[in-house]
C-alpha cells in the first residue's frame, strides 16, 4: 500500500480519539467536497467559485425528501449525487464556454442565483433560518444517530470517494483533463472536444459536492442557508489550496487543517471571518504552495541546519 | 401603468449605479487581469465612509467628495501592498487574496459600525419629490441618475479622449506592448485600480440614501458587478452601461409584480442572455 494512503487510514482511525465526533465527521465530509473541487481546480485547471451551488442544492432536495418522505440513507445519497450532477450540468453549460476570469465570475454569479432562490423560497428552504429537522435514518438495524456510528459510515464513504477519485484521475479521462490544464489549445488540436470534457469534469465535481452536501445535512440535522452561500464556495477553495491543489491528497490535508481550525476558533470569537480573511492574505502573500510545500520547506531547512 | 413607469425610472437610477460598479470592475479586471472579489467591499466602504463623514461634519456634498477619494486611496494601498506581488501568481491565489480582503473589510465594517443596518437621509435640498406628470418622483433618485450619468460620461471622455486613457485601453489589449513602449505599467495598474475603486466608492456613497446601509450590501453588489461585466465585456464601456441598465430595469419591473424574485431575476437575466449569446451582449470572444 502506498504511504499517503496509510497516513489517511491512520488519520481516519485516530481522529475520533482526538476531536469531537461531529468535527471528525465534518472533516471527512469537507474532504469529499474538496476532492470534487480539486478535479476541477487541480486536474482541469478550472477555478470554480461556485461549488456551494451543488453542495447546497443537493442538501436541500435530499433533506426535503428525508424530512417529509422518509427516504433511506442510500436513496438520499443517490438523490444528492443526482442533484449535484444535474445542477453542475446546468451551471457548467453556461460557464465552460468562457475562460479565465469570466469563468470564475460566472460560477460566482450563478452561485448567487441559487443562493437568492434558497433565501426567498422560505416555504421550502426556511430561508435564513435554514431547513431543520433532517433525520438520520437507521440502516440494517444500525442507529446512525449514534455519533460514532455515523462517523464510521462517513469515513467509509470518504475512503470510497477517495478510491473513486483516484480511479477517475488515473483513467484516460483524467489524463485528458490534465492535458486540458496543461495546454488547452493542444488538447483541442489533438481532437478532444475541450468544452465537453470541461463540462464532464464539472458534472463529476458536482456529484461529489452533492454527495458531501447530503452527508452534511444529515450530520447537523439541518441545511443552513450558508450551505449554498458563496463563503462555503470560498472555504472549499481555500482548504484545497492550503492543502495543495497539485495532489490527490491536498484537499484532504486542507480540510483537516481548515475544519479543525475553524471549528476551534469560531466558537471562541464571533468575528472569526476576520481572522479567516487575515489568514487568506498571509497565506497568499507568504506561503503560496500550501501546507505541503511549507512543510517540505521547513523540513529542508531543518535538514540543512543539522 | 404609472407604477410601471415609476419602476422603470427606478430601474434606470439603480441601473446607472450598477453600470458604475461594472465599469470600475471591468477596468480592474481588464487591465490588471485579476478577479477582484473585494469590489463589493469597496462599494460598502464608500457608503459607510459617506455616512461617517456626513455625521462628523454635517455636509453631504463634502461627504460625497471625500468618501470615494478615501476608497480610491484604500485601493492604491491594496494594489501597492498586495496585488502588485501577485501578478505572477495564478488566479487562484489572486482570488483568495481579494476574497480575504473582502472578508476583512466586511468584518471591520461590523466591528466599527455594528451588524445592524443604518438608514441615511438624503440632504435637505434633495428630499421630497418632483411631479413628472405621470408620476411623483423622488428628487434624490433623479440626482443619482444625473451624477452617475455624468461620471459615466467623464470616464468615457477620459478613456477615449485623453492620452492616459488611450494608454489604459492599450493596456487592456496588450500589456507587453504597452510596457515595451516605455510606459510605466506598474503605475498604470495602480491608476486603474484606484479609478475602479473610486467608481465603486462613489456608487456606494450614492446608494446610501436610497437603500440604507448594511454589512451585507457589499456582497450583494459584488454579484451584480460580476453580472454586468459578464454581460458587457471587459473594458467595454458601452457594454457595461447597457448591461447595468438592462438588469437595473429588469429588477425594478419584476419587483413591482413579484418582490421576492427581484434579486434572483438579475442572475436569471444573465443566465438567459448567456444561453443565447455565450460571449455576452457585446463580447467578441
Amino acid at each position: 500500500m502506498k504511504q499517503p494512503l496509510v497516513l489517511v487510514l491512520a488519520a481516519v482511525v485516530l481522529l475520533p480519539l482526538v476531536v469531537r465526533h461531529a468535527i471528525a465527521t465534518e472533516i471527512w465530509i469537507f474532504a469529499i467536497f474538496g476532492l470534487g473541487l480539486n478535479l476541477l481546480l487541480g486536474y482541469t485547471g478550472l477555478l470554480s467559485f461556485g461549488q456551494a451551488t451543488f453542495f447546497g442544492s443537493a442538501a436541500y432536495v435530499a433533506g426535503y425528501l428525508l424530512k417529509y418522505y422518509g427516504i433511506g440513507i442510500f436513496t438520499a445519497l443517490g438523490v444528492g449525487i443526482g442533484v449535484g450532477a444535474l445542477s453542475a450540468l446546468v451551471v457548467g453549460y453556461l460557464c465552460v464556454q468562457r475562460a479565465g476570469l469570466y469563468f470564475i465570475m460566472l460560477t460566482f454569479a450563478l452561485n448567487q442565483l441559487f443562493y437568492f432562490i434558497a433565501y426567498q423560497w422560505t416555504s421550502v428552504t426556511g430561508g435564513e433560518d435554514g431547513m431543520p429537522g433532517i433525520p438520520r435514518p437507521a440502516l440494517l438495524g444500525i442507529d446512525f444517530r449514534q455519533p460514532l456510528a455515523y462517523y464510521v459510515l462517513v469515513s467509509a464513504l470518504f475512503l470510497l470517494s477517495l478510491w473513486a477519485m483516484q480511479r477517475i484521475v488515473e483513467s484516460p479521462l483524467g489524463k485528458i483533463l490534465q492535458a486540458i490544464r496543461e495546454n488547452e489549445v493542444r488538447a483541442e488540436a489533438l481532437g478532444y472536444n475541450v468544452p465537453r470534457f470541461k463540462l464532464l469534469a464539472f458534472v463529476i465535481g458536482g456529484a461529489f459536492s452533492g454527495f458531501a452536501g447530503v452527508l452534511y445535512a444529515m450530520l447537523f440535522g439541518i441545511v443552513p442557508l450558508e450551505a449554498i452561500g458563496f463563503v462555503f464556495s470560498g472555504n472549499v477553495v481555500f482548504a484545497t489550496l492550503i492543502g495543495g491543489s497539485g495532489s490527490l491528497y491536498g484537499p484532504i490535508i486542507g480540510s483537516l487543517v481548515f475544519i479543525w481550525l475553524s471549528e476551534s476558533v469560531s466558537v471562541l470569537w464571533a468575528r472569526w471571518p476576520l481572522l479567516l480573511g487575515v489568514a487568506f492574505v498571509i497565506v497568499v502573500l507568504f506561503f503560496r504552495g500550501g501546507v505541503v510545500e511549507a512543510w517540505s520547506r521547513i523540513w529542508r531547512f531543518s535538514k540543512r541546519a543539522s | 401603468m404609472n407604477l410601471l413607469f415609476g419602476q422603470i425610472l427606478n430601474g434606470i437610477a439603480t441601473g446607472m449605479l450598477y453600470a458604475l460598479m461594472g465599469l470600475g470592475l471591468a477596468l480592474i479586471t481588464g487591465i490588471l487581469n485579476i478577479p477582484n472579489f473585494a469590489h463589493g467591499a469597496l462599494f460598502a466602504v464608500g457608503a459607510y465612509l459617506l455616512v461617517t463623514v456626513v455625521g462628523a461634519i454635517g455636509n453631504f456634498w463634502l461627504g460625497l467628495l471625500v468618501a470615494p477619494l478615501g476608497v480610491a486611496l484604500l485601493g492604491i494601498a491594496i494594489e501597492y501592498a498586495g496585488i502588485r506581488r501577485l501578478y505572477a501568481a495564478g488566479h487562484d491565489y489572486q482570488l483568495l487574496f481579494t476574497f480575504g480582503l473582502a472578508l476583512i473589510l466586511n468584518e471591520l465594517i461590523i466591528v466599527i459600525w455594528g451588524p445592524v443596518g443604518i438608514s441615511h437621509l438624503p440632504p435637505a435640498v434633495l428630499r421630497g419629490g418632483v411631479d413628472l406628470g405621470f408620476t411623483f418622483y423622488p428628487k434624490y433618485r433623479l440626482f443619482v441618475m444625473a451624477v452617475a450619468g455624468l461620471l459615466v460620461v467623464l470616464t468615457w471622455l477620459f478613456l477615449e479622449r485623453t492620452r492616459y486613457g488611450a494608454i489604459m485601453r492599450a493596456g487592456i489589449e496588450n500589456k507587453e506592448m504597452v510596457s515595451l513602449l516605455g510606459i510605466d505599467i506598474h503605475r498604470l495598474f495602480t491608476v486603474a485600480f484606484a479609478l475602479g475603486a473610486y467608481l465603486a466608492g462613489i456608487a456606494g456613497a450614492l446608494t446610501a440614501p436610497i437603500r440604507g446601509l448594511s454589512p451585507g450590501m457589499g456582497v450583494d453588489m459584488l454579484g451584480i458587478a460580476f453580472v454586468v461585466v459578464a454581460l458587457g465585456g471587459l473594458g467595454n464601456l458601452l457594454g457595461a452601461i447597457a448591461a447595468g441598465l438592462l438588469i437595473g430595469v429588469a429588477q425594478a419591473v419584476v419587483a413591482a409584480y413579484w418582490t421576492e424574485a427581484s434579486t434572483a431575476v438579475i442572475f436569471a437575466v444573465m443566465a438567459a442572455v448567456l444561453l443565447v449569446r455565450p460571449q455576452g451582449l457585446f463580447g467578441i470572444r
